[in-house]
Parts: C-alpha cells; sequence; structure tokens
C-alpha cells in the first residue's frame, strides 16, 4: 500500500515561486516533482496556509506542531499522517524512498528554505 | 486645420444603465461624472454616483460625509452618492479571511497569513469586488435609473476585468489551480458576478465607457491605452470628452495653450478617431459644491483676480540640485504619476550633477525618445532604459533556461504557466530596477521608474528576505539584496516627488509618500512643475486658474516642511529650457 504524503505549505501565492525577486530552485523542483508523479498517478496533496487555512486546523498533528513551534516550522510533510520532515521540503530521495518509485534526480543543487512568493506575498 | 469637436451636452448622447468614467488622474474625470449625474437628476432621474478613487475628493465636492452604501445629497433630489474605500474594504476582506482562525491558529501563523493578505493586490481585488457588487446587483439596477461609476482602473484592475473572461481558460484549464493569482484564487466562488460583471460593461445597450482626457498629448495617448485595452475586453461602447479646452487667447502664453491644445487635438491618437468626441471649456473655478457643479456644462464666470497676489516664497531648481550634490546622495529617484513631467526633472538634476564633475547614470522607462536626443554626448552621463516587456521576456528566458538544465517538457510547460501570471512582470521589472540602483556602487544613479504598489512591497519584503539571507542560501541576486538598505538610508537616497499644482496630482502624490514611508524609504524633496502662477499672463482665466494653483502650493510646502521647489509653466518644458530657467 503506497503511503499518502501530504504538504502543508507556508503562506505565498504561488507553488513555484517565480514571482518573487529570487528565483527558488527549491520550490521550482517540489512543485514539478509533484505534478510528474500526479502523471503516475500518484496524489501529494498540498495545503495552502493563505488559501486552505481551515486544513491547519482540522489536522490535529499540524495543529499541535504549529501551536508548538509556530509559523516558522512550515513546510510540514506528512508521510501517512506523521510529521516526516519540517522546515524544508522533502527530497526526491526522500520521496522516492517513501513512495517507492522511481524520481529522475534532478540536478539541482540543494537549497535552503526558500522564499518564493513570501512572505508577503507576490500580488 | 484646427480640430472642431462638438462641445459636450447630454442631449446629444445616447445614455445607457451604466455610465463608466474613465481616464487618468487631474483630467476632470469626477468633475465630469458628477455633472453629469447632478444635470440628470436635475431632470427627475434617479442617480447612483459611486466612486472608487481612493483619492477620491467626492466628499468636498458635494460637501457631503459619504460612505460606501451610498448617501442622499441634499440640494440635488434623487442623487445619491457612494465612495468606496479599497483600503477599508481590503481590510474588511482580509478580517472575513483570517478572522475565523484568531485564536485557533498561534499568532505567528496569524501573522503570516495576514502579510500575505496585505499586498496591493488584495486592495485591488477588493476595489474590483465592490465594484462588481455594484454592476450586477438587481436591487441596485431597479432603484436607480442611471448608475454611474467614477473610477480609474489601474493596470491590475484591468487584469482583474479581464480575468472572468480569461478565467475559464486561465483557472479551469490549469493544470495546477490557480496559479499565481493569489488570493483571486479563493474567490472562485465568485466567478459567476464578475462574468456577469463584464458582460454588463460588455453590452452596449447597458454600458457607456466615456474617456476623459485632457488636450494634451501624454493624457490622450494614456486615454487611447485604456480604450484599447476595454476594446479588448468587448467593452466597445465608448465616447471621449476633451476637457480643459481653452477658447479665446488674449495674450501670448494664452495664444501658446491655445495652439498647443489644437495641436494635440490635430493629432488625435488613431485608436481615439472612430469615437464621438466632445470638448469641455477650461473652467476657471474648481468643481466644487453642487452650484459650481450645475454651471460646469453652461457657463464661466470667473471671478477677476488681480495680477501680483501674495507672492509664494518657493525655491528654484538649483537649490535642490545644490542640497543633493553638497549631501553626496547616490541614488536619486523622481516618482510621481505620469505626465507630472518626472522624466525631464530627472534629465535635468542629471545633467546638472554631470555639469559639476559627476557621474551619473540616467534611466528612464518613459517610451519617449527625446531624453536620449537631448542628453546624447554629455560628458560623465550614460543612458540606460527599462524597458518593461522586454524585461519580462528577459526573465521568463532565464527562468526558463534554468529550469530546462534540469527539467523535462512537462515541469517546464508547468513552470511556464506561472510565468505568465500578473506579478511577474513587475518581478522583472524590479529585478531590472535592483540592477540599476546597484550602479550607485560608482556613480549617482538617477531614476524616474515610479515603483508601483506591488514594486513598494516588493522593496518591502527584501527586507524580509534580508534577515533570512543569513540562514539560506537562496539565490537572491546580490543587486536585490543590497537594495532596501540602500533605499532606506536617506544619506544616500534621495526621493524627489514631481507633482502639479491642481487637487487630483497632489493628493496622489500624498499618497505616494505615505507608502515610501510604510516601505522606509524617506522622502525630502517635492517639485512642483508648470506653474501658472509663476507666469506673466494676464489672460483672466489663467489668472484665475494662477490664484486657484496657491492653495495646493501652500499645500505642498506643509507637507514637505518647505523643501519645494517650483517650476513656472513652459512653453517648451525641454531639459535646455527648464536648465535655463534655474540657472543651471
Amino acid at each position: 500500500m503506497m503511503k499518502n504524503i501530504e504538504i502543508f505549505d507556508p503562506a505565498m501565492c504561488c507553488s513555484t515561486g517565480v514571482c518573487g525577486p529570487s528565483i527558488d530552485p527549491e520550490l521550482m523542483r517540489i512543485a514539478t516533482v509533484i505534478n510528474s508523479l500526479k502523471e503516475k498517478g500518484i496524489i501529494i496533496k498540498r495545503h495552502g496556509l493563505s488559501s486552505e487555512p481551515q486544513d491547519f486546523i482540522a489536522n490535529k498533528v499540524i495543529s499541535d506542531i504549529l501551536q508548538k513551534e509556530g509559523a516558522d516550522v512550515l513546510p510540514v510533510t506528512l508521510v501517512d499522517g506523521e510529521v516526516a520532515k519540517t522546515k524544508e521540503y522533502p527530497s526526491n530521495e526522500e520521496l522516492s524512498k517513501w513512495l517507492d518509485v522511481e524520481i529522475k534526480p534532478h540536478q539541482l543543487r540543494k537549497f535552503g528554505r526558500g522564499f518564493g512568493c513570501g512572505p508577503k506575498g507576490c500580488c | 486645420m484646427a480640430a472642431n469637436y462638438e462641445a459636450f451636452d447630454l442631449g446629444k448622447i445616447q445614455i445607457t444603465k451604466y455610465l463608466f468614467f474613465t481616464g487618468k488622474g487631474g483630467v476632470g474625470k469626477t468633475s465630469t461624472a458628477c455633472a453629469v449625474a447632478v444635470n440628470l437628476a436635475d431632470v427627475g432621474k434617479k442617480i447612483l454616483l459611486i466612486s472608487t478613487d481612493p483619492a477620491s475628493n467626492l466628499q468636498d465636492v458635494f460637501n457631503t460625509e459619504l460612505d460606501g452604501k451610498g448617501v442622499p445629497i441634499d440640494g440635488v433630489p434623487g442623487l445619491v452618492v457612494a465612495n468606496l474605500n479599497p483600503e477599508e474594504a481590503a481590510r474588511e476582506y482580509r478580517e472575513s479571511v483570517i478572522g475565523p482562525y484568531k485564536g485557533k491558529l498561534p499568532d505567528s501563523v496569524i501573522a503570516s497569513m495576514e502579510e500575505q493578505l496585505s499586498g496591493s493586490c488584495t486592495v485591488e481585488i477588493a476595489a474590483f469586488d465592490q465594484f462588481s457588487n455594484f454592476i450586477t446587483d438587481k436591487a441596485t439596477e431597479n432603484n436607480y435609473d442611471y448608475i454611474i461609476f467614477d473610477t480609474a482602473p489601474t493596470g491590475h484592475t484591468l487584469r482583474m476585468l479581464q480575468l472572468p473572461s480569461a478565467w475559464s481558460n486561465f483557472i479551469s484549464e490549469s493544470t495546477h489551480g490557480a496559479s499565481c493569482l493569489g488570493q483571486l484564487a479563493g474567490l472562485e466562488d465568485k466567478k459567476g458576478m464578475y462574468k456577469d460583471a463584464v458582460a454588463n460593461l460588455a453590452d452596449k445597450d447597458k454600458t457607456t465607457l466615456i474617456l476623459v482626457s485632457r488636450p494634451e498629448e501624454t493624457p490622450l495617448l494614456e486615454a487611447e491605452r485604456s480604450s484599447l485595452e476595454l476594446s479588448d475586453l468587448g467593452i466597445h461602447n465608448q465616447l471621449l470628452i476633451i476637457n480643459g479646452v481653452l477658447g479665446e487667447a488674449s495674450d501670448s502664453l494664452s495664444q501658446i495653450i491655445v495652439d498647443k491644445q489644437q495641436k494635440a487635438m490635430d493629432n488625435m491618437p488613431q485608436g481615439l478617431k472612430r469615437f464621438k468626441t466632445f470638448t469641455l471649456p477650461l473652467r476657471s473655478y474648481n468643481i466644487l459644491g453642487i452650484e459650481k457643479i450645475r454651471e460646469f456644462f453652461k457657463s464661466d464666470n470667473y471671478e477677476t483676480v488681480s495680477a501680483g497676489g501674495k507672492s509664494l516664497d518657493l525655491k528654484q531648481l538649483n537649490v535642490l540640485i545644490d542640497d543633493i550634490y553638497a549631501t553626496g546622495k547616490k541614488v536619486i529617484f523622481t516618482m510621481g504619476k505620469g505626465g507630472v513631467g518626472k522624466t525631464t526633472i530627472a534629465a535635468t538634476i542629471a545633467l546638472a550633477l554631470a555639469r559639476k564633475g559627476v557621474k551619473v547614470h540616467l534611466t528612464s522607462t518613459d517610451p519617449a525618445d527625446h531624453l536620449s536626443y537631448v542628453i546624447k554626448d554629455v560628458e560623465n552621463i550614460t543612458l540606460s532604459k527599462i524597458d518593461e516587456k522586454q524585461e519580462l521576456l528577459n526573465y521568463q528566458n532565464e527562468v526558463l533556461s534554468k529550469a530546462r538544465e534540469t527539467m523535462n517538457e512537462a515541469d517546464i510547460a508547468y513552470i511556464e504557466e506561472d510565468l505568465r501570471s500578473p506579478c511577474t512582470q513587475e518581478i522583472a521589472v524590479f529585478r531590472a530596477f535592483a540592477e540599476i540602483v546597484d550602479k550607485a556602487e560608482d556613480e549617482v544613479v538617477v531614476i524616474d521608474t515610479a515603483p508601483t504598489g506591488h514594486t513598494l512591497l516588493l522593496l518591502d519584503s527584501t527586507q524580509s528576505y534580508h534577515k533570512e539571507v543569513g540562514r539560506t542560501k537562496g539565490e537572491i541576486p546580490l543587486s536585490v539584496q543590497r537594495l532596501l538598505p540602500r533605499l532606506r538610508d536617506d544619506r544616500q537616497t534621495e526621493v524627489v516627488i514631481v507633482t502639479l499644482p491642481e487637487a487630483t496630482p497632489v493628493f496622489e502624490a500624498s499618497r505616494l509618500r505615505e507608502d515610501l514611508k510604510r516601505a522606509g524609504i524617506n522622502n525630502k524633496w517635492w517639485v512642483v512643475n508648470q506653474c501658472l502662477s509663476m507666469t506673466e499672463t494676464n489672460n483672466a482665466m489663467l489668472l484665475a486658474r494662477a490664484e486657484a494653483e496657491k492653495q495646493w502650493l501652500e499645500k505642498v510646502r506643509a507637507i514637505s516642511s518647505g523643501n519645494v521647489v517650483a517650476i513656472p509653466w513652459l512653453e517648451d518644458a525641454s531639459v535646455t529650457n527648464i536648465s535655463k530657467f534655474t540657472n543651471i
């Protein structure tokens, strides 16, 4: 049975971050990896803090970790409902391991947490 | 041959249910809309007049406290006036989004959501939302004979008007949701209303778009641009009113103005020629109070003003330039609305500094290339231009080529979609702007690019990046990292606000100053351009207007604590001529 992965994003307005003043390869990577997985029928659900705050309350694990650590803990990745990664997006290797599928390794350098459209939003 | 257009007369136009006045600030849009509203009410019609201009002076015009719902006007039975406040609407919108989560999510999370919803985009969405409400609301439609909008669609608002028509192929076909439309994504349930709003606007039996302009080249070009963009949305039922036409010359200055206006009208932009065009004469008075509004279409009984009233203590441009030179500032902006002459002022400052032996880089977003003609081959000056379309293309190519290094076509298509979002162009211009400011390492940079709301917001977030630079390796260009600290340093940066001695430009300039303050950027100097009160006219009409200028000069003097430079109305407002006048 394939593991269920969900990502809770910080407040931002586009999933690739190309609307921020820096191009953040990390945000582009995660957005496109998720997109390519979707083509294989694997759905990784992303929850945006700005557009779907209700999701952040409804999920007890996320709600608890936010209460404890504040907004800086985002993005948070849940694997089968358990916290698997915080403050950074999961790497391709991690996703590959959790899902047990091969993910073509992107030759992108590793970056820390990106800025993307945040923190003030892009529009 | 002199252009000959009919004088505006309400009886000559086919009046539709919705009348939509548009045009740039200061062209007399509000005066015209008010006069139409009052005149229609006077013949027994029920009228709703709505302004969405945050700098609206409708309260002053009607001498009545207004609100967003509509207030009946004493003395004009049948007229109800509403003044929408986009800032207030944005606050309400933000509160409606965040309110339910207060106490349920921790404060830091609430704060980050609030920041995300504090953009100029939210303000425009809120304004657009209110506007759409009025244009689709059945009760409003039934209660009033005519609904009149006084609104200047800015870039964002125009894009939002385009949105409903493009909505289906942009959002529905989007592979990953609403893309970079941010908060608009959350408004998907309003899609139907926005669609209806645009359908009403495009229905020629329901809506007339009235373009208002001055008989001058720049506002006419701007009117053409709005006209074409609104035509693209299907709003074809348009007419043009040219306001402020000076009828008779009685001295050399008034003759020059008459000739100039005629020339501008003779060279009417191509895109405006297909519309019925009317003129309204220049009035000597401010359109304040119901009597003046009633008079506006009819007569001008200007009070005779004696020349040489008390003179205002105003400085010349060389005082400003000496101050910049003496303080050794490195980044000089001229900011203000289009058409106030900020490009010329920027060039004049650049020229003066160059003559003092300073190495200057002058940059402009003005597409007119007369600047490079005048400044060409001046020692110590280099020139550049920010071409918004080109910058967008460069930025898109940069992102895509980076993406191509590692990504497949599907991934690239995905990113391309976000690159078509409304904010990408502003990002591109922002980066170009940061690159240019970075030249201040080696030379003085003079820039006449007016940062729009979004750019200012980005400036603000640059600082938030700054805090995180220490703990991340995100690819923020060095120029962007250095930008805000430099702009916030008043020993390095001077923002010169350029305005005209009239109500709307002064109100708008004050708002700009507030925006700058919020971004932590200091403004010291103001330039009031094209002052009739500094000319030697004997023309009664121009004298009356010159007198009216004084209150705006006084206001600017108060705002700027006396750091105000005034430049007279010049026939030839070229760099050479301004330089000559200001002893540079």
